[in-house]
């Protein structure tokens, strides 16, 4: 008996989660064989990566804040995807989302309790701001949101540098570069791990609860993967593109908004840490599956974490980069080999013609 | 083997090899055998049908032949050689072309750009003008007339369909495959490739004709292979068979098509349900509809029939709400509510079968429930307020798979997974439950096997009798006049002209798909 193999239109679903499991798998293996080639010890290295993350309060508490951020662009790439648009702005979003909540914060006098919510709406305004453009041109002119997104970052990322070392620059002259400490933040609630992070988490089961057990989750559903079943349908296709869209820019916003005030405490050029591009792939890793987000957001916390323990060994955080890169570059090619399936074949079999 | 007596009746020489031989061909599929150890043997100077129910495995062979498909067992032997082809481009260099349902053109591109494209002997550098001429001399060579500096969108399905042909024969293809080449074209254009391929094979070549219509494998083929299943069943002289015995071949049971009016004079036809008047439509195309006024009555199937492409899929998209007509009104049951949008439409009672239902009546990504509640999501029980249930939704999918006679293993799997058939009985049934007065049905048996244009056809009878008001749009004249009350012939978006089915005028009906208006029908 002799097999052969047959590509099929779909994979199982405990497939593809083995093959994403093996896409981690393969791109550890793959950075350890190039540490171990560098004259690194791999095993060690990882050794320390994984007792300076897990096995302290302060090792955890510091995968807790990169958690958080992760979560919320994971989340605001995957909403978009649910409607099939690509959100490659997250990274922009979340900067004018903690821009905005820094506006708040600096010129609008109140107390704690109100500031802090006040704060949160308007980075969610600043994230939805950030992806009207980019929205309102797809819905109307079908301009693809891939470019415009992206090219947004570039703008929010430089408007928040020049706030921070210009106008709203630190006035107490100890800070060269950022704003002065803000006067409330978003309250702990484990050490220094802050409510952001319990709100996400909500926030995934809510979207999660909302894409399946609602109408408009279906409708969205319906939209996303074929616009014109969606029209037949009579559903308002180009108004749920354009909310659905601007619900990815506001979480993104919010993420910025619980970072500025409740991890770093003010705002600072770069605050967004490429949370936005990881976000891109968290969320292709879930494959835009809300609670799917938690479980990729919180791997590419260790990864993060991971990184900067590496970073204390000698190595660039530019290991990280090539590794996160190297998952995605193997999810990519496992997913493809995942709809194989060696069949056996029946009956005698001609050779196989010069290949 | 009777090697001799088929090359007598060719008029070959005696021991004529086959232009092209398949020996034992098998081809599986996960879970499914497409062929099984078929033979099959295309002479010089022939036209071979090849005809079969959808999913028999015609087209599947045919993939194998041209080097889409590799064969898991077999051998294609020609010029007495065992060949492999690794891609259609060996194929063609073969001498095996094919020429597929739905046209593989660069729309944007001239005729002459389209012909050269991807051919070895395009020359390299060459101007308009040359690759024009170039193009002129095969074409007259060929026998294929065509404009060579045309753009192949502005072209009509026929013209295309020669391009087609023309493309591959220009590669100097000995056999030529046509996959139901003429579900697209006239009678007349059909006429005209009739010609155009007994004139290629006149010159020595050979004809593999792909159809599941009867009368034309009657009229066009020398002989004909029937499959059934995947396995080769017979192949006969078509000389010895006659519709009836072939299509008893094909589906292995007797099929009745005819006359489903019933008895004319017991059924009462009703008030008109739903009315257009003056109905223009303009898109970005131009005038799509023009001043197009029609009444569909309960109880009484309108047949549309016309060449694909004169404004029937326009038509359904203002009869279905998807579109507002730009000047005219639409008044269902006595209510104006031609601007009113798709989900009022349905919600009154407008079903719609739509013409792509890949495109439009399905999301072929996601799971059959999702697909089979697309129309009912919104309501009780599924819907209550925001809440949609998911489990209502598996339950109401399953009740319309029933209905249907669709097996579905598991409702989970993406809609596209499900054969062309058994989507289209799921949107068919999906719609007949919300079509309370109206059902809309476009080409509804287009890529259907008979067994399944069967079914449709019973579907459609039963809402009409029901007192369903349906519009059938039909490619197929014969179903139009099988099925319909009357018959409403459209051309370059107008009404031609409407008579009764009963003892209609075919060539009257010809006419009109041409262009030429009813005789003393005032506009």
């Amino acid at each position: 008996m002799s097999y052969r193999l047959q590509r099929m239109p779909v994979a199982a679903p405990s497939v593809l989660f083995s093959a994403r499991v093996l896409s981690v798998i393969l791109a550890l293996l793959t950075a350890a064989a190039v540490l171990a080639l560098s004259g690194k010890d791999p095993i060690a290295l990882g050794g320390k990566v994984l007792s300076s993350t897990f096995g302290s309060r302060f090792g955890l508490e510091d995968l807790g804040l990169l958690f958080s951020p992760l979560l919320y662009c994971g989340l605001a790439v995957a909403v978009g995807l649910r409607i099939g648009a690509w959100n490659i702005g997250a990274e922009g979003q979340f900067n004018l989302g903690a821009f905005a909540a820094t506006g708040v914060a600096l010129f609008v006098p109140g107390p704690a309790w109100l500031l802090v919510p006040l704060m949160a709406l308007a980075g969610m305004a600043g994230g939805a701001l950030w992806i009207l453009i980019p929205t309102l041109a797809k819905a109307y002119a079908d301009v693809s949101e891939l470019i415009t997104t992206l090219l947004m970052n570039f703008v929010a990322l430089l408007l928040v540098y020049w706030v921070a070392t210009g106008p709203w620059l630190d006035p107490s002259g100890m800070a060269l570069a950022t704003t002065a400490r803000l006067s409330v933040s978003v309250p702990y609630v484990w050490g220094i791990v802050h409510w952001g992070l319990p709100l996400a988490l909500m926030l995934a089961v809510g979207l999660a609860v909302m894409f399946a057990y609602t109408r408009w989750g279906y409708e969205v559903r319906i939209g996303g993967a074929n616009p014109g079943a969606a029209a037949y349908a009579g559903m308002p296709v180009q108004r749920h593109l354009i909310l659905v869209m601007l619900m990815s820019g506001a979480i993104a916003g919010l993420g910025g908004m619980m970072e500025v005030a409740g991890t770093v405490g003010r705002l600072q050029g770069g605050i967004s840490n490429n949370y936005g591009y990881l976000g891109i792939m968290v969320a292709v890793l879930a494959r835009a599956a809300p609670l799917g987000v938690i479980a990729t957001a919180f791997f590419m916390a260790v990864i993060l974490n991971g990184g900067i323990v590496l970073q204390s060994q000698g190595l660039t955080t530019h290991t990280v980069l090539a590794i996160t890169g190297l998952i995605l570059f193997y999810a990519a090619i496992v997913d493809e080999v995942a709809r194989y399936k060696l069949i056996p074949t029946t009956g005698e079999v001609t050779p196989k013609g010069a290949r | 083997m009777h090697e001799d007596s088929i090359q007598q009746r060719l008029g070959l020489a005696p021991g004529t090899p086959p232009l092209v031989a398949l020996k034992g061909v098998s081809k599986y599929f996960p879970g499914v055998i497409a062929n099984e150890d078929v033979d099959l043997a295309v002479y010089p100077g022939e036209i071979h049908a090849l005809l079969g129910e959808n999913g028999a495995g015609k087209s599947t062979l045919m993939n194998v032949l041209t080097g889409i498909y590799h064969m898991d067992a077999g051998e294609i032997i020609m010029d007495g050689e065992s060949r492999r082809f690794a891609s259609p481009i060996d194929a063609i260099a073969a001498g095996i072309g094919m020429v597929h349902q739905h046209f593989k053109l660069v729309k944007a591109f001239t005729v002459a750009e389209n012909i050269h494209l991807g051919w070895d002997a395009t020359p390299a550098r060459i101007s308009r003008k040359a690759l024009e001429e170039r193009t002129m001399r095969l074409a007259d060579t060929l026998g294929l007339a065509v404009k060579p500096g045309a753009i192949v969108a502005d072209l009509s399905t026929g013209e295309q369909q020669r391009v087609e042909i023309l493309r591959v024969l220009a590669r100097d293809a000995k056999v030529l495959i046509l996959d139901e080449p003429t579900a697209v074209l006239t009678p007349s254009e059909a006429r005209d490739l009739f010609a155009a391929l007994r004139a290629f094979v006149a010159r020595g070549n050979a004809v593999i004709f792909i159809s599941h219509k009867l009368d034309e494998v009657m009229e066009i083929s020398n002989r004909v292979s029937i499959l059934r299943a995947g396995r080769k069943v017979a192949t006969e002289w078509t000389t010895d068979c006659s519709e009836t015995s072939l299509a008893h071949l094909m589906v292995g049971r007797e099929i009745v098509l005819n006359d489903m009016r019933g008895d004319g004079g017991a059924r009462k036809i009703g008030a008109p349900m739903v009315t257009l008047e003056g109905v223009t439509l303009k898109s970005e195309y131009g005038t799509v509809l023009k001043n197009v006024s029609l009444s569909v009555r309960a109880g009484e199937i309108l047949g549309i029939a016309g060449v694909a492409g004169n404004g029937q899929r326009e038509l359904t998209y203002v009869l279905s709400g998807l579109v507002a007509p730009s000047k005219g009104t639409v008044t269902l049951d006595g209510e104006d509510i031609g601007r009113a949008g798709a989900r009022v439409f349905a919600q009154k009672g407008v079903g719609h079968i739509p013409e792509d239902r890949l495109y439009a009546g399905m999301a072929p990504t996601l799971s059959i429930t999702d697909n089979a509640v697309l129309r009912e999501y919104a309501l009780p029980p599924l819907s209550n307020g925001p809440w949609y249930a998911p489990r209502r939704a598996l339950a109401l999918a399953r009740e319309i798979a029933r209905i249907a006679g669709v097996m579905v293993p598991d409702f989970a799997m993406p809609a596209r997974n499900l054969s062309g058939g058994n989507q289209q009985r799921l949107v068919a049934r999906r719609e007949m439950r919300i079509a309370d007065k109206v059902l809309i049905a476009a080409y509804p048996s287009r890529g259907l096997d008979v067994g399944a244009i069967n079914t449709m056809m019973r579907y459609f009878v039963e809402m009409r009798d029901s007192g369903v008001a349906v519009v059938l749009i039909s490619e197929e004249l014969e179903e139009v006049l099988n099925l319909a009350d009357r018959i409403a012939v459209m051309f370059h978006g107008e009404i031609m002209g409407v008579v009764p089915a009963q003892g209609a005028d075919i060539e009257q009906i010809g006419l009109m798909m041409g262009g030429q208006r009813q005789q003393g029908q005032a506009a």
